[in-house]
């Protein structure tokens, strides 16, 4: 059944697209990652151009992470001021990747660059999670890690403000900086960051991990939402068409691995998770060296 | 009631993040000033469930159980000084209602579960709906139901 995605110019098997979002919404589900880093690649993998991919991967992550925000807001697991705080960074951030993607296209560099990002940054994350979970199997008993309580000189820094929900009194500028990578990183990539932020909250800021879950969320669904904003307005790449069809993927998978995560709390399944995303990186890493089948390629000047 | 059988029960107050709790555990704490037994304290607490994180998980689960023995032993003094007796304090992970439901069905020393009422229009609370509806026949021991606007000196007169 192929669909014709107007923005991308291009037809797809809609049934491939929506088994992309069910697939990655179902692991996100099992996981409780938001899977914006796994779509956006294979999007890529699929042949659908990176500048649609990072632009509407920003977009489905916004679709699939409201939910999740919502009911941890209910839950009252989310500090508004050090959400506004990281938002704020996150907002400059997330222009200036906007920006940086816009002239990487005008370069023509732009397939190259999100590659090379995700290259980096999924084989450093997915050989992270394989070490950290062998880690975990084979020497079950180590003790639950210890958070550092020292002042280094983070707290030196000025402007400090009280974060009643975290229970920190800490700079502003710690959050906004954090914010601020996420920020590049959701314009450049097109994912959340989660998986990026949810450790920085926790060890860098010093948050507890009971308000870090629906912070981050908070952080990410208006980055993203600034990141579609700002890429549909500056560079035209937010595909609608795409977007609907992996979220209706996404929603339905995603129950699915909620349901059975819920049972099932595995190193293992963690370490699978670390080989997947390492695989995919491996899979970009050979688009990249590889010999192309047509060495030229004719298109219209843009 | 022989004196033994005073000293044997046991009055189950599950601590959660409700207002209402306070009013249960009140109640337990007068009925065993008044006429003996002990008060039991149980805190479920939500598994993480899945992080990107291995040690954020288990960080989370660390965090969590910090607060819940805090809570408990903060409670605890509360009613040693209401009853002059310890309380016994429970610490489960898992979903609130079949936690409880699995703590009455083991051979534990649970004699009366107290649970209060919300004062709000939204229903009694999850717990008392389940437990008087399509768990009740599940439930072992039973269930005093406390209305969550009763006054001090009202509860003082029940008990």
């Amino acid at each position: 059944m192929q669909v014709y995605l107007p923005i991308a110019e291009m037809s797809v098997d809609a049934l491939l697209l929506l088994g992309i979002g069910f697939g990655v919404g179902w692991l996100s589900g099992l996981f409780g990652v938001g899977g914006g880093f796994l779509m956006t690649p294979l999007l890529i993998l699929t042949g659908i151009p990176s500048p649609i991919a990072v632009a509407s991967g920003a977009c489905q992550t916004l679709g699939a992470s409201v939910s999740g925000l919502m009911s941890h807001w209910r839950r009252g697991n989310v500090d508004a001021r050090m959400g506004l705080t990281l938002l704020a960074g996150g907002f400059i951030g997330s222009a200036l990747g906007v920006q940086l993607f816009a002239l990487l296209r005008r370069l023509g560099q732009v397939d190259l660059a999100v590659a090379f990002f995700y290259i980096v940054v999924l084989g450093s994350v997915g050989a992270l999670m394989v070490r950290e979970s062998l880690g975990a199997i084979l020497n079950r008993k180590r003790d639950g890690q210890v958070r550092l309580h020292e002042h280094f000189w983070m707290h030196g820094l000025p402007l400090k403000v009280r974060y009643r929900k975290s229970r920190l009194y800490i700079s502003i500028i710690p959050p906004m900086l954090v914010g601020f990578g996420i920020g590049i990183l959701s314009a450049v990539m097109g994912v959340g960051g989660g998986f990026m932020l949810v450790p920085a909250m926790i060890y860098l800021l010093g948050m507890p991990t009971a308000v870090v879950i629906g912070t981050s969320l908070f952080q990410v669904v208006f980055v993203s939402a600034n990141v579609t904003l700002l890429q549909s307005i500056q560079t035209g790449s937010v595909d609608v068409v795409l977007v609907v069809l992996l979220l209706a993927g996404g929603v339905s998978g995603a129950q699915f691995g909620a349901a059975m995560g819920a049972k099932l709390r595995g190193e293992e399944t963690r370490f699978l998770l670390g080989l997947l995303v390492l695989a995919v990186a491996g899979l970009l890493l050979w688009g990249l060296v590889q010999t192309p089948s047509q060495p030229f390629v004719t298109e219209p000047a843009p | 009631m022989t004196e033994a059988a005073r000293r044997d029960r046991v009055f189950l107050v599950v601590v959660d993040n409700s207002e209402e709790h306070h009013v249960a555990l009140q109640y337990a704490c007068l009925r065993v000033r008044k006429s003996g037994g002990r008060v039991a304290l149980l805190r479920v607490i939500e598994p993480p469930g899945q992080t990107e994180w291995a040690g954020v998980g288990a960080l989370m689960a660390e965090e969590q159980r910090d607060e819940a023995e805090k809570l408990l032993s903060g409670l605890a003094v509360q009613v040693q000084d209401l009853t002059g007796g310890y309380p016994i304090l429970l610490i489960r992970e898992g979903d609130p209602r079949d936690e409880l439901l699995a703590l009455l069905a083991e051979e534990s020393p649970i004699s009366i579960l107290v649970l209060a009422a919300g004062a709000d229009s939204g229903g009694p609370g999850p717990l008392i709906s389940a437990l008087t509806g399509r768990f009740a026949s599940r439930v072992r021991v039973p269930i005093t139901i406390v209305p969550a606007g009763i006054t001090a000196a009202e509860l003082e007169r029940v008990t």
